[in-house]
Formats: C-alpha cells, structure tokens, sequence
C-alpha cells in the first residue's frame, strides 16, 4: 500500500496508459540523476512488473522467500533529446539491500532495462526473457554494491596479488592501498543476449545509471541514461519496446530470480508511432475464457503448470503462471503455432536430463520438445491466449 | 564428459590430520582479496560437523532420477566462520591481545572430537576434501550462466571468471559445497586442481606437501598410474557420498583398521571395531566391507613375506610413482591448451577463451 500512496505524492501526473510516454528535453541527459529538475517535465505512469516464473531455481530459502510474491507497481517515466534517451524508474522496497563485501549469502537489490536489438516487426520481438537466438536484446544492469574489488588497483580482477607480495614499502605500498580502494567499481554492466544462458557482458555500449534510496520513502529511484544509437542499438524511431526488471536483496533475488514487465512501447511525445507498436504490444485478445481454460487443461496441462494447475512434473516445461503479465499476445500465438521461432532454453542442460526443453538437429538448430498446436480452429486458439492473458500474480 | 579425467586418491589410513595440505593450498590461492574465508582444501574430522559446517545436510546434487536437487548457500559467520585477525600492531601500546571479531564458529571448531565415549568407544577419523572434479558437476549444473565448464583435456571443472556473475546457484547445487562465494569481486571460485602446476608435470600444492604420503595424482585411463591401479584395478578407492550422483573423480582408500571397542574393565573387547562400518558405507558406499577385506588380506600376504603390490603402492615409496601426470602429456600438447610458460598466473579463464565462445554464440557441445 506505502508503494501506492508514495507514487502518488512523488508523481503530480500520473496517467493510466499503457505506454510510456517520453517527454522531449532541449537540454543534456547526459549524468542526470533521479533528483535532477529536468524530472518535472517528464509523465510518470504506472507499471506492472510480474514475479518470473517460468523457470525456477535450485535455492531452497530463496524459493521459500519468494513464493508468495505478487506483482509489482513500479512509476516510470522518461526523456529524451536528439541524441539521448533516460528513463527514471521507482519503486517500493521496505529494504535497502547492498551486497557487502563480507557475505556470502547477502544480495542487492537492482533493476535493469531490457532492449530488443531488432524491433521492426512488432509481431516478432525476442523473448521476454533474455531473447532468442534470431533476436537479441541488450541489457543494461545496475546492482546496489559496495564495490568490487579490482585487487591489483587496474581494474584486473582476475589479478589476485597481495600487497606484501609485491615488493612495495613505504609510500609505494600507500599508493597502491588507496589506489586498491578507489579502483573498486559498481555493479552497472551491460549485456548481449540471445536466449537465457548466453547474456554476455559487453563493455563497448556507454550508458550511466544511479540508484538512490530514499528511507523515508522506503523507495528506490533509478535513471539510467544513454545514447540513442550505437553500435548495438538504435532508438531514433517515435516508439521502442522496453522492458524492466527489478531485484529485491532481501528476497535473495538475484538473476532470473525478479520481477519483470513485458514489452512496454515507449512513445516519445511529437514523434509519430510508425508502426503502432503501442497497440500492438499491448493488445488483448478477446474470446471465451472459460473456454480457454477448458483448452489449456486439455492441451497444454499436461506439460505445462501454471496457476493452481499442477498436473506437470516440475522441471517439464516453462511455467506459464505469469506468462499473461510478462507477454504479448503475438507472443503467446506465435509460441502456440511455431513453437520453434522462439525456444526458451530453460535449465542448464545437465540440471534435469529427462526434460530437454529443446534438441539439436544435425544443423545445429534447436528444436523445441513442444509440439505446433496450429490445427487448433481459430476459436479456440483465441481462447486460449484469452485465457492465457489472464494468467498472473495480482 | 571429458575426455580424460585426472583423478586424485587419498589415503584415509595414513591422514594424519595436521592440515598441511590445507596451508599448502591457502598460501598458493585463498590467503587473500575476498577468498581469505575459503578453504578449498579442508581436512576435517568425521564424525563431525565438517567444514562448512553441516554441509551434508545443506542439500544440493542430483536425485535417483536425475534431476539436479535444491540446496543451501551456506553464511559466513554461522557455517564458514569469519576469518579472525588478532592485533598485533596493538600490543605495543598496552592493549589485550585479541581476535577483531568474536569467534562463533570457524573450520575445524570440532577438530578431534569425534563420537562415542572415552575410553570405551571413541573413534574418529580426518577426511581431506577438494572439489571432487565429478563427471557430473552439479555446480555446472545448477549455473543458469553457463560459466562453469569441464576442460576436455583433463576434466578440470572451471568457473569462468569474466560469465560468472555471483549468482551462487553453483553453490546450493554443489552437495560438497566446494564452491565459494567471493564477496570482494562478487564472483564464486573453487579448487582448480592447481591446473598451472598440473600442466607443468607437477602435482597439485596439497599433493606435494601432504606429510603423509597419502594422495596419488594421475589420469584414470593411464594403465601404468597408481590411481587407475587404485581405483579400477584393485577397486580400493571409493568416492565420497557417490549418492549424490555427482560422479566424483576424488577417491578415498577407507580407513581400514579400527581399534577395538574397551569394556566397562577397561578390557579390549575381542573382534569390535570403534569405526562403524555402517557409518563407513554411508559415507563411501556398499564396497567398503569388501575394500576393507581386499587391503586386510594383502596385509596379511605381506606380513608372510609375499609380495603385494598393492600395499606397495599404499605405502607410496616415490613421489614420482604416485603423481604420473602421464610423461609429457600436457607438454606435448600445451600449445593446443594454449597454457603460458612460467606464468604467475593464468589468465585464461578470466579474459576466457570460453567468453570468445558466447560472444559469437555458438552452441556449446550439450550443456
């Protein structure tokens, strides 16, 4: 409840839509923070991120932790100039979690922007989680740390060397210790990525992000700034798909263990929608729920749980609990009737050996283990991906 | 898989106990910047809590069928214990000698103590741990970054430093837990079998300095190695905790001769053993009874004025007999390995070749 009221007072306009609208700044973005001014003229609006569920992790405690969580209402809002592109981001957390140089077992809290590579066809973006192999996504990450070490103060921190192995006295050893101590760096990477298991750190994109938390409050505000184009990615259209995740440390969140929205179509303000992708990321599809519900338990249960239905083996397929949430209806027909245009890799391959999510034909290729479902009349199909949008934590 | 798999033996009858193996290890690798907390090798008293602590009990592994099980990430103060530094720069000016923290717990906290009763029926025994290298890795199983990897050279398992992202996943799927979070670079590390000595024809630091003579190194399919001799020949070293389906590539001679239980006269009773065979097979499984008979016997034939060559080779009359990292094996095919001369350290897996692989994002093998 805090979380509601608090984006109320932080937030003098707050609209109920489902994108995001970017306001047009003549200024820089570069280096701005969540307290900078610039803030004022930007729309905030109302997120949903949804606990990932579609695949589960082998932390006991961590699996206790997160069990009975529901979405999550985050206040968004954006800016950008010709050049440049911010987004600021807040959210309710009763704890400030920072991993600290001293646990083992402690975790940050953080939030990422995800972006699809290649978003010309609004009908085929990559996965929500992590992307594909024929669509990539870039990830900017950014973790509440102490900082981390770089031990031999060049940021090397494959270089484990102590100190008084290092024929340094006096000054020189000083001059090292405090070099050690300033070369600690945050947790802020950028990523490649082509389906879950391959992100990839890469360090040629430039971004800045700052986290700040606010006790009173009991919230984070993040922005994270960067430029429209680069090598990896360009932005310079009038709508792009973004998507968020958040961590809770406390919930010893860390990696696919978050909450995550879906494709958000990001619009910026004066800049024309070219190929709708506001309506057709957030598209509902129309049809019989109940009956949905009726073809899910025939078709899908069998190797799919999701909600109360459990009728699966645990590690057999993607759990659809949140799938409604975190996906787009053109996501959820394509997966229906081509089940190989996106596979979901799923576990390390030798975590659960009976339950192969994909396999490997002699080019190479994966090969999802779900069959097409393409010779489900029209009706039902509709129904299902009715019912399916339906399916997510509250 | 791996192609070869280099193996280590350990000689439970001759472990001694005073953790030179453990120094040899911590001085080569964990005595700084985050890793001071490790322990990659341990030796620890069974029975006993063991290091970290209860770590039989904190889950990890896989099940009958398969399927990689859930587990613990173990906390530093209460199952590693926090390393504790005194202050010796104090003690000049007048001040009480002691530790900067309170210690609660560290390794060996229950050193020789042991169960039962003295002097009735006591016993324990030292079990040295490193990460067992399994031909099934449940910490390369568990990692949802694909990070950790089994060289095909000499089934090594590896943490690529540049993949790993500190999830720790690796950690509660590992049943060892052989695997360490380090929380100044926010990534995790384990034993690496000591691969830069290892590919220089030398054993691994525990190895070499172990006082007792009871670890042999070797490749597993090298016929003329006394690990194969050991392992598949006489079938003398069991796995630890195999249960675990983790296929461990670290086998343990059992300790084989237990002193006899004293009645309540203080009298040894004839024919009893203080070391439960039942707690013996629990940790090295159903050979035991059958391993502890195949080395009494051969004891027995020596003690005759046979030959055995197997007591031989427990006996371990030469370093060079007991480490055959295989004649120039890694020599000869360094350049393919891409290993570095004389290199303090090996940087390979950090700025990894294994990263090269995921940039362009070619399927790896089956993982």
């Amino acid at each position: 409840m805090k979380a509601f009221y608090l984006s109320l007072i932080l937030t003098c306009s707050v609209f109920a839509s489902e994108s995001i609208i970017a306001a047009k700044v003549d200024g820089s973005l570069k280096g701005i923070t969540p307290s900078s001014k610039m803030w004022d003229r930007a729309i905030f609006d109302y997120q949903t991120l949804y606990p990932q569920t579609t695949i589960g992790f082998n932390d006991i405690n961590a699996k206790e932790k997160n069990s009975n969580n529901g979405a999550k209402k985050v206040v968004v809002g954006a800016l950008y100039n010709d050049k440049e592109l911010a987004i600021k981001i807040r959210w309710f957390d009763a704890t400030k979690d920072t991993q600290n140089r001293e646990d083992t077992d402690g975790y940050a809290d953080g939030f990422a922007l995800q972006f699809a590579k290649d978003f010309s066809n609004a009908k085929g973006l990559p996965y929500i989680g992590m992307g594909d192999k024929n669509r990539k996504v870039i990830v900017h990450l950014t973790k509440s740390t102490e900082g981390i070490d770089a031990p031999n103060a060049n940021g090397d921190v494959e270089v484990q060397q102590l100190p008084s192995n290092m024929n340094l006295y006096g000054e020189d050893l000083e001059k090292f210790t405090s070099k050690k101590a300033s070369a600690r760096v945050d947790y802020s990477k950028s990523f490649i990525a082509q389906g879950f298991r391959t992100t990839t750190m890469i360090d040629d994109v430039k971004f800045s992000s700052v986290m700040e938390y606010n006790k009173e409050e009991q919230s984070w505000s993040a922005t994270i700034s960067r430029s429209l184009k680069d090598s990896y990615l360009d932005l310079s259209s009038g709508a792009i798909p973004i998507a968020f995740a958040i961590w809770d440390g406390s919930r010893d969140n860390r990696d696919g263990l978050k909450h995550i929205s879906g494709w958000i179509p990001l619009k910026k303000v004066s800049k024309t929608d070219k190929k709708n992708l506001a309506e057709m990321l957030s598209k509902e599809v129309s049809g019989d729920i109940e009956n949905g519900k009726k073809v899910a338990l025939d078709n899908c249960s069998l190797c799919h749980n999701y909600g109360d239905v459990n009728n699966a083996p645990e590690f057999m397929a993607p759990n659809l609990s949140n799938i409604g949430g975190y996906s787009t209806a053109d996501y959820l027909a394509e997966s229906i009737l081509k089940p190989d245009a996106v596979i979901v890799p799923g576990y390390n391959r030798n975590a659960h050996k009976n339950f192969s999510w994909y396999n490997i034909d002699e080019g190479g290729n994966r090969i999802s283990t779900m069959p097409s479902y393409d010779w489900l009349d029209e009706k039902s199909r509709d129904d299902l991906i009715a019912f399916l949008q339906t399916l997510k934590n509250q | 898989m791996s192609k070869r798999q280099l193996a280590m033996v350990m000689d439970l009858n001759k472990c001694i106990g005073c953790q030179t193996c453990t120094v040899a290890c911590k001085t080569q690798w964990t005595n700084r910047n985050g890793r001071d907390y490790m322990y990659w090798n341990n030796v620890e008293t069974f029975p006993g809590t063991g290091y970290p602590r209860n770590w039989q009990n904190l889950g990890g592994g896989f099940d009958p069928s398969g399927d990689l099980k859930k587990g613990v990430v173990p906390n530093l103060e209460r199952d590693y214990g926090i390393p504790w530094e005194y202050n010796y720069s104090e003690l000049e000016k007048g001040k009480q000698f002691r530790p900067h923290v309170d210690p609660r717990w560290g390794p060996n906290w229950d050193e020789d103590e042991g169960a039962g009763t003295f002097p009735y029926d006591n016993y324990f025994f030292y079990i040295p741990r490193i990460c067992n290298h399994c031909d099934n890795p449940a910490c390369l199983a568990s990692c949802p970054r694909d990070a950790i990897f089994k060289r095909d050279s000499d089934g090594v398992v590896l943490i690529d430093q540049e993949r790993c992202q500190g999830y720790r996943y690796c950690v509660a799927g590992c049943p060892y837990k052989k695997i360490y979070f380090n929380p100044k670079t926010g990534k995790s590390e384990k034993c690496i079998m000591c691969f830069p000595r290892v590919e220089k024809g030398l054993p691994s630091a525990c190895s070499q300095q172990c006082v007792g003579r009871i670890r042999f190194m070797g490749f597993l399919d090298d016929k003329e190695g006394q690990v194969h001799k050991l392992v598949n020949e006489y079938k003398v070293a069991l796995p630890l905790r195999a249960d675990y389906g983790t296929t461990p590539n670290v086998f343990y001679v059992p300790p084989v001769d237990s002193p006899p239980k004293y009645d309540a006269n203080g009298k040894p009773i004839p024919g009893s053993d203080r070391i439960p065979v039942e707690e013996l097979e629990r940790l090295f499984g159903p050979e035991v009874k059958r391993v502890i008979k195949t080395i009494k016997d051969e004891k027995e034939k020596k003690k005759n004025g046979k030959e055995s060559q197997l007591l031989d080779i427990l006996i371990a009359f030469k370093h060079s007999d007991m480490f055959r990292m295989d004649h120039g094996y890694y020599s000869k095919n360094s350049a393919s390995m891409g290993t570095k001369k004389l290199a303090p350290i090996d940087e390979r897996y950090v700025r990894g070749k294994e990263t090269k692989v995921f940039t362009n994002f070619l399927e790896r093998g089956q993982h």
